[in-house]
């Protein structure tokens, strides 16, 4: 597993050249950054059952074949089958963006994972698209760009301080879909 | 790669739960400690070439017979070969400033180090002689911050209590 720090050093040990001037620069600005990204963390595992129920139910909510009997998500069982994987994804999610770096993302959750779906029989689009709601929930949570409107009765804005953090509303957002991309 | 985020991750996942609170603490010392760390291995990175040169000097200086026939230096080949290798522990030290922890040196420079050295007949002595002389050589502030001289210094002492 690597984060951002030892992803430059595995990077520059291949070139057997030391870590130094311009490799620098995208670490300095993790250090700088760091109290946002841990309040970017804060903000899906704070909110990571919502953010979990919301998109299986979202998902279920567009295809509800998947709960009739013989759906993928009938009987309870499986639902929660379901439920467990969504938090799981969201797990490594959270990881990679404490790590600042997709490998322990890839490595835990995603090698293997579409195969496994689809000895299972899962269906893998579903998956795509429960994936694809925690990422809009999570990059609402992280950017504060959540609204009453979109949020109904469990609105929820975090009380951060205000600032720009699109750079890591992006990279959240590529993580999830780094997700969508393994499993469809 | 073991380093303090990596640690807690892993910890983390064994136990099946998000990043606690605790785990976004232990990260934030990490990252406040960072700004010296970055800034002794930007200053090693810079001079690492020199270093590597004086290291080497300073141990051939004090160990003459090295060069001798039948010594570890007799030829310029093995000879330049011991300036590389100071040049790789440095340039792991650097690394090591960059995680923040020791996992590039042990995974790369220490595990099975002794083991291959013996059967190299190579001393370590001298190598241990050349890093004291790295960190005894370097100053604060010609060099580097305090701050960043004590990360620098504190990894250097790391390899030599490995090799001594």
């Amino acid at each position: 597993m690597l984060d951002a720090f030892s992803r430059s050093v595995v990077s520059a040990d291949a070139k057997t050249a030391p870590v130094g001037g311009s490799d620098l620069v995208g670490l300095r600005s993790y250090v700088q950054n760091g109290n946002k990204r841990l309040d970017a963390v804060n903000a899906i595992t704070s909110n990571a059952s919502c953010i979990v129920s919301d998109a299986v139910t979202g998902m279920i909510c567009e295809n509800t074949g998947l709960i009739q009997a013989g759906g993928n998500c009938y009987p309870n069982r499986r639902m929660a089958a379901c439920l467990r994987d969504g938090e799981i994804v969201l797990r490594y999610i959270s990881y990679a963006l404490l790590a600042g770096d997709a490998s322990v993302l890839d490595d835990r959750c995603l090698n293997g994972l579409k195969e496994t779906y689809i000895a299972l029989g899962v269906p893998t689009q579903s998956a795509a698209r429960a994936v694809a709601i925690m990422k809009a929930a999570a990059t609402a949570l992280i950017g504060e760009t959540n609204s009453p409107a979109s949020g109904g009765k469990r609105f929820r804005k975090m009380d951060t301080t205000q600032g720009d953090c699109s750079a890591l509303v992006a990279e959240a957002g590529a993580y999830f879909d780094r997700v969508i991309g393994a499993v469809s | 790669m073991k380093s303090v985020v990596t640690t807690v991750v892993t910890a983390a996942d064994a136990a099946g739960r998000f990043p606690s609170q605790n785990d976004l603490e232990a990260v934030q010392g990490n990252i406040q400690r960072a700004a010296a760390r970055l800034e002794a291995a930007e200053k090693l990175a810079a001079g690492l070439d020199k270093v590597t040169r004086e290291a080497g000097d300073a141990c051939f200086n004090k160990y003459a017979y090295l060069k001798q026939p039948g010594e570890a230096g007799d030829s310029q080949v093995k000879v330049d070969k011991c300036y590389r290798d100071l040049g790789h522990y440095l340039r792991l030290i650097n690394y090591c400033l960059v995680v923040g922890g020791t996992g590039p040196l042990d995974e790369w420079g220490i595990a099975g180090a002794r083991e291959v050295y013996r059967s190299l007949g190579l001393p370590t002595g001298p190598y241990v002689e050349a890093l004291i002389y790295t960190r005894d050589r370097a100053c604060s502030p010609r060099d580097m911050s305090p701050q960043a001289l004590n990360e620098y210094k504190s990894y250097l002492d790391y390899l030599i209590n490995a090799l001594s």
